[in-house]
């Protein structure tokens, strides 16, 4: 329904990040400082039970079917879309050599779930069981020079360029881990996190500027 | 254009070797030695003619030889008992302190009895340079020969780790001397029979600092009354691992040094009773350490080793013992060869130390000089072939004193003689009154002697280690030349491709967009690079490959989720799927009818199946350098039951023998050939199963003739059989199918069946190289890695099926790279690392009878590459079940063509995505020539590239040959 996508305005979409930050933000003074090095289950704990609720009500709200699915019903979805979408990047993190022991449980549980909130639950809250939409999601990743560098969908950039912000900064983050520098931040998954997280805000960042040079391009278009 | 490409190739091929040549021959110099031991005539002043001509002595009793060595010496033996203590990773800076200020207080404090016999000048002390790398086992050789090894004496030095070149320990023992030693182990290695009572401590266990040195210390009360030995050597090894664990500054430190101090006290307490003061101590460490403990580089705190001699030869009235009193390491070697009146060993490059010799009389001390001098003029005339002293000697007179000579030799002329004639004069002047201008003249001699030594000893030595600049720039220009040959080849043949592709029109029109996995390949490729950088990644390379590829296949997971999800929707791109499917004839799968959602299905299940063994085979091996003590699978089996190794072993076997009748059965070729391939591989898998049960626990008993002779049917019973199924292949395969093709009525049905012929044949041929590779794999590797290779194994076919389940998904040069990037990852996952210390050397030995060192190292490549050598035989099977398209849609027969589409790819990308690894990293090392870690990581890891190549070299010949021999006959036939 291109008509519908194009009502995500510049400003819903700012709107909607800054809600999204501000739980990131509230999970964080409630750790404090460099409570993700002395304590990564803690942290990483705040940082999913602030970030679900923000991230589950905002992107229901921004549900792509509106008229046959309630806000209620979106919100299902992404509860239901946390634990999935934690499965998949547990498993990707794992195949990616992270440490399986029973000590890292715990930790690993958490960081998949904060990544699905990154990740996974707004596209179920928006695309709920529609195949086109993951298709074309999905495909969008697939051709990722495209989709950057044509123009596309406007609200496909607000669930999609987080997304990839956050899993390239998860995949740069773990980088630094084989060094030899003996630093407590290299313990799995403490600078993926690190990096989810900032690759995330930038990627917040860049949807945005990139559904502002959207929106600009539209008007140009239709005056 | 197939031969324009393959001459490209060949001249990149070529320039490559070239330049890699030039830029080992520059980075590890190979210095020529000498060979056997100095005996009595490096008493006498070396002659003019060739070196080689020694007239052989014949060996003389111990008692004998040492009263002629006394003899033709002229100087009586200073000492008779030596004590050489040996403190692992003492920095000189903590005894005689840096700059000439004494050491910290603290130092001085822990150190008490030592710092007093330093202070009263019963001591001396040098700062000894030690030569990179700055590691424990050639350290030792150079105390003991004076001499300093090349890189690759240590790297070619597998297969025995006894030292064989002339020594000082062979020369003492030689003369009657009882040797003990008591610590590192090393020792042992070196000196296998040498010791008549011998204690090893093993340095294994880095944490432990206290044990290592009690075992050590706790023979001392019975050695030190014990008076048949006459050379003791001690070992400690605690004060490295308290460097190693904690650093210079570690709280353990003080303590370890006061304990040190403490064996000092008691080895001269007892030597002292001794009333003669005939025993030397001397205190000397390896190496030093970094502010953080380790050690191997060639930074000033790590070569600051110490030599401390602690006799009655060096007192004397005054002194300032925090003098920087700079020695090299290697000057041990001749000053305590001179002390204990034995030749100097042949290839000593070192300098005697003067204070040494207070003792001795003026005219005994220019003796000692002299004789250096003429060992040192030996070792000479061996690297300056045509350097002759005599006619030196005369020329020097005619030309007169030239200050700035330009030519080496000259300029060693110009030392020498000036030192013989100064010598010469002071042995005149001797019988002259004149006590003043007899101690000139000896002066002078010393100073002009040493002027010789010194120079002498620097150039010797810099011929060791100096690296010809311009020669290094030069190899790799070459091999970037090469590097870019390949890459134009590879571009020129995309450019290509992309035209026939816009001519033919192809359906695929999306494949002209970049896809994120190719995007990826590059920029994964781009970081490898640079992580070469680095020596951890160096040393953890594991990590860097293992993500590389999970993180490829993850993509391939999801565009095969994506090209479901697409597949359910679009009933277009169903219809062009179903209509390659049926275009495509052979491939594992399809030779079943698969509905849509089946290949679907089997599509995910091979990624997937990709991707956990792969991580299986991650954690088998920690690997790497600095966390290899982690716990892994191989570790918690190795201290399980052997029989479950030993059934681990048997399942993998079966499991490859059961694989390979399965993939015969499905060519459905009833040739007799084939069933013969067959049953030999059945038998060669049984011979293996045979040998895994043979071989017992107790592998202490290497040489069972049993399992040899077993190792060696297996390699006969599988030479026949591949030799045989690779001529045979592509004569047994119809050129005309008797199938009709209903499906393909547009295309004309001879080229297709045509391309099944020799498909077919290329697949044979494929499936049995792999599958014979694997069982010598299994054969030869460790027991503990049969379930990796199986791992590897699968990951290669479940790749193959992957790829030809569908073959629009992913782009031909992805799929060769993927395999590449598993071959790599596999390479690590078999427990290689980048440190020459995982060579599993134990296997090279596996059905050889008798000692062949070109044999073994063969076998020990094959054990190394074993898993990028698999990929590249999988590369043939994927070449047979791959894409037809093009050639079917080709409107002349051509099996040249066929063969070129065949092979192209899958020889060029390894070949260049080799060259890229090669000419970066060895950018990287010309870089990074003067870098701590250049001797531990880089160059080690230099040998690997290099072994990687030429692994490459050989894996491309292979698929190319065997694609070019099945193309030729094929095309003889159709003839």
């Amino acid at each position: 329904m291109p008509a519908q996508v194009t009502q995500i305005s510049a400003v819903t979409a700012a709107a909607a990040h800054v809600l999204c930050l501000a739980g990131l933000a509230a999970a964080h003074a409630l750790a404090g400082r460099g409570a993700l090095v002395s304590n990564p289950a803690l942290a990483l704990r705040l940082l999913v039970v602030c970030e679900a609720p923000v991230v589950i009500a905002v992107f229901s709200y921004l549900r792509r079917d509106r008229k046959s699915c309630s806000f209620i019903k979106a919100a299902a979805r992404g509860l239901i879309g946390l634990p999935v979408g934690a499965l998949l990047n547990a498993f990707g993190a794992i195949v990616l050599g992270a440490p399986v022991g029973i000590k890292y449980w715990t930790v690993t549980i958490y960081w998949s779930l904060l990544m699905s909130l990154f990740t996974f639950v707004p596209a179920a809250c928006v695309f709920g069981a529609s195949k086109i939409d993951w298709q074309n999601v999905l495909s969008h990743s697939m051709y990722v020079l495209d989709f950057y560098f044509t123009p596309t969908d406007a609200d496909n950039y607000i669930i999609s360029v987080p997304c990839h912000g956050a899993v390239l900064g998860a995949w740069l983050g773990a980088w630094p881990m084989p060094l030899d520098w003996e630093r407590p931040w290299q313990e799995w998954p403490i600078c993926v996190t690190y990096g989810a997280v900032a690759g995330y805000l930038v990627g917040m960042a860049v949807s945005l500027v990139l559904i502002a040079v959207h929106k600009r391009r539209v008007r140009a278009k239709s005056d | 254009m197939g031969a324009a490409v393959a001459w490209w190739t060949v001249a990149a091929v070529l320039l490559q070797v070239a330049g890699l040549s030039l830029f080992l021959y520059g980075f590890f110099p190979v210095k020529p030695t000498l060979h056997g031991f100095s005996g009595a005539e490096s008493y006498r002043m070396p002659s003019c003619g060739p070196v080689n001509a020694v007239e052989q002595e014949p060996a003389l009793p111990p008692n004998q030889l040492r009263s002629l060595y006394r003899e033709v010496s002229g100087i009586p033996p200073v000492y008779d008992r030596l004590v050489l203590m040996v403190i692992d990773g003492l920095p000189a800076e903590f005894v005689l302190g840096r700059g000439g200020n004494p050491p910290s207080k603290e130092m001085m404090e822990s150190m008490p009895y030592t710092q007093s016999l330093l202070a009263g000048c019963k001591a001396t002390g040098y700062h000894s340079k030690a030569a990179p790398p700055t590691v424990t086992m050639p350290r030792l050789k150079a105390m003991v020969s004076g001499a300093i090894g090349g890189f690759l004496d240590v790297a070619f030095n597998f297969n025995t780790q006894a030292f064989l070149e002339d020594n000082l320990l062979d020369q003492l023992h030689m003369i009657g001397h009882k040797l003990v030693m008591l610590g590192d182990e090393t020792w042992i290695k070196l000196f296998p029979t040498l010791f008549a009572r011998q204690d090893g401590v093993s340095s294994f266990y880095v944490r432990d600092t206290t044990e290592v040195d009690f075992n050590v210390s706790r023979h001392l009360d019975f050695e030190l009354v014990a008076k048949d030995w006459s050379v003791l050597v001690l070992h400690y090894l605690g004060l490295d691992h308290v460097g190693h664990i904690g650093g210079r500054r570690s709280v353990l430190m003080t303590q370890k040094m006061k304990e040190m101090d403490d064996v000092i006290r008691r080895v001269h307490d007892v030597s002292l009773q001794d009333n003669l003061e005939r025993t030397l101590l001397v205190v000397v460490s390896d190496h030093g350490m970094t502010e953080g403990g380790n050690h191997g580089g060639s930074s000033y705190e790590e070569t600051d080793s110490l030599a401390l001699f602690i006799g009655h030869s060096v007192q004397r009235p005054h002194c300032s013992p925090y003098d920087q009193n700079e020695a090299l390491q290697v000057d041990l070697a001749p000053t305590l060869a001179l002390l204990f009146g034995v030749p100097i060993p042949k290839n000593n490059i070192g300098v005697l130390l003067p204070e040494l010799f207070n003792s001795l009389t003026d005219d005994q001390k220019l003796r000692t000089l002299e004789l250096n001098s003429w060992q040192i003029l030996r070792l000479l005339q061996a690297q300056i072939p045509a350097f002759c002293l005599e006619e030196c000697i005369n020329s020097e007179d005619s030309l007169g004193i030239d200050i700035h000579p330009e030519y080496i030799e000259k300029k060693i002329c110009h030392f020498l003689s000036k030192a013989f004639a100064s010598h010469q004069s002071s042995r005149l002047q001797q019988s002259s009154d004149f006590k003043s201008a007899e101690a000139l003249y000896v002066g002078t001699a010393v100073d002009n002697y040493y002027g010789f030594l010194r120079y002498a000893s620097e150039w010797l030595s810099h011929r060791a280690t100096d690296k010809p600049f311009y020669l290094l720039i030069s190899a790799t220009l070459l091999m970037t030349l090469s590097c870019l040959f390949l890459m134009g080849t590879v571009s020129s043949l995309f450019k290509g491709q992309s035209l026939s592709q816009a001519y033919h029109q192809s359906e695929s029109h999306l494949d002209q967009r970049w896809h994120l996995d190719e995007v990826f390949i590059l920029i994964g490729i781009f970081l490898y690079v640079i992580s070469l950088c680095s020596s951890s990644f160096v040393e953890e390379e594991q990590y860097t490959w293992n993500f590389l590829t999970s993180t490829l296949y993850l993509i391939f997971l999801i565009k095969t989720v994506q090209s479901m999800l697409k597949g359910s929707n679009s009933t277009l791109v169903r219809r062009v799927e179903g209509k390659s499917f049926d275009a495509n004839n052979f491939s594992y799968a399809t030779n079943y009818e698969l509905t849509p959602g089946k290949r679907d299905g089997y599509r995910l299940c091979t990624v997937l199946i990709v991707l956990i063994a792969g991580r299986v085979i991650r954690a088998w091996h920690q690997g790497g350098i600095n966390w290899v003590h982690f716990p892994d699978i191989s570790k918690s089996l190795a201290q399980a039951d052997f029989s479950i190794v030993k059934s681990l072993q048997t399942i993998s076997v079966l499991a490859v023998m059961t694989l390979y009748s399965v993939s015969l059965k499905l060519l459905r070729a009833k040739s007799k050939v084939v069933i013969g391939v067959w049953w030999s591989h059945i038998s060669c898998g049984l011979l293996v199963l045979l040998h895994i049960w043979e071989n017992q626990i107790n592998t202490s008993l290497p040489i069972n003739h049993n399992t040899t002779s077993i190792a060696k049917l297996f390699y006969a019973i599988a030479s026949v059989s591949i030799s045989s199924t690779v001529l045979a292949s592509p004569w047994i395969f119809p050129i005309y199918s008797m199938e009709a093709k209903p499906a393909s009525s547009d295309s004309n049905p001879v080229k297709d069946i045509d391309s099944r012929g020799i498909r077919n044949s290329v697949f044979l041929t494929g499936i049995t190289y792999i599958m014979f590779w694997c069982l010598l794999q299994l054969l030869l590797q460790q027991p503990i890695n049969a379930i990796p290779l199986l791992l590897i194994f699968l990951q290669t076919f479940s790749s193959i099926a992957h790829f030809s389940l569908d073959k629009t998904l992913h782009k031909q040069w992805v799929q060769v790279i993927a395999m590449q990037f598993l071959g790599m990852a596999g390479h690590f996952g078999l427990g290689n690392t980048n440190s020459l210390a995982s060579i599993d050397v134990a296997g090279a030995f596996i059905g050889v009878s008798s000692y062949s060192t070109v044999l073994s190292g063969i076998l020990m490549f094959i054990i190394t590459y074993g898993s990028p050598l698999m990929l590249y035989l999988g590369m043939l099977v994927y070449i047979s079940v791959k894409d037809s398209d093009d050639i079917s849609t080709q409107r002349q027969l051509k099996l040249s063509y066929i063969v070129d589409k065949m092979v192209t790819l899958p020889c060029l990308l390894p070949l260049l995505i080799n060259s890229v690894a090669l000419t970066s990293y060895t950018t990287v090392l010309l870089l990074m020539r003067n870098h701590l870690f250049v001797w531990s990581v880089f160059s080690p890891k230099y040998l690997y590239v290099c072994a990687a190549t030429v692994c490459t070299y050989v894996g491309v010949s292979i698929i190319a040959m065997t694609a070019v021999y099945t193309g030729a006959v094929f095309s003889f036939r159709t003839r």
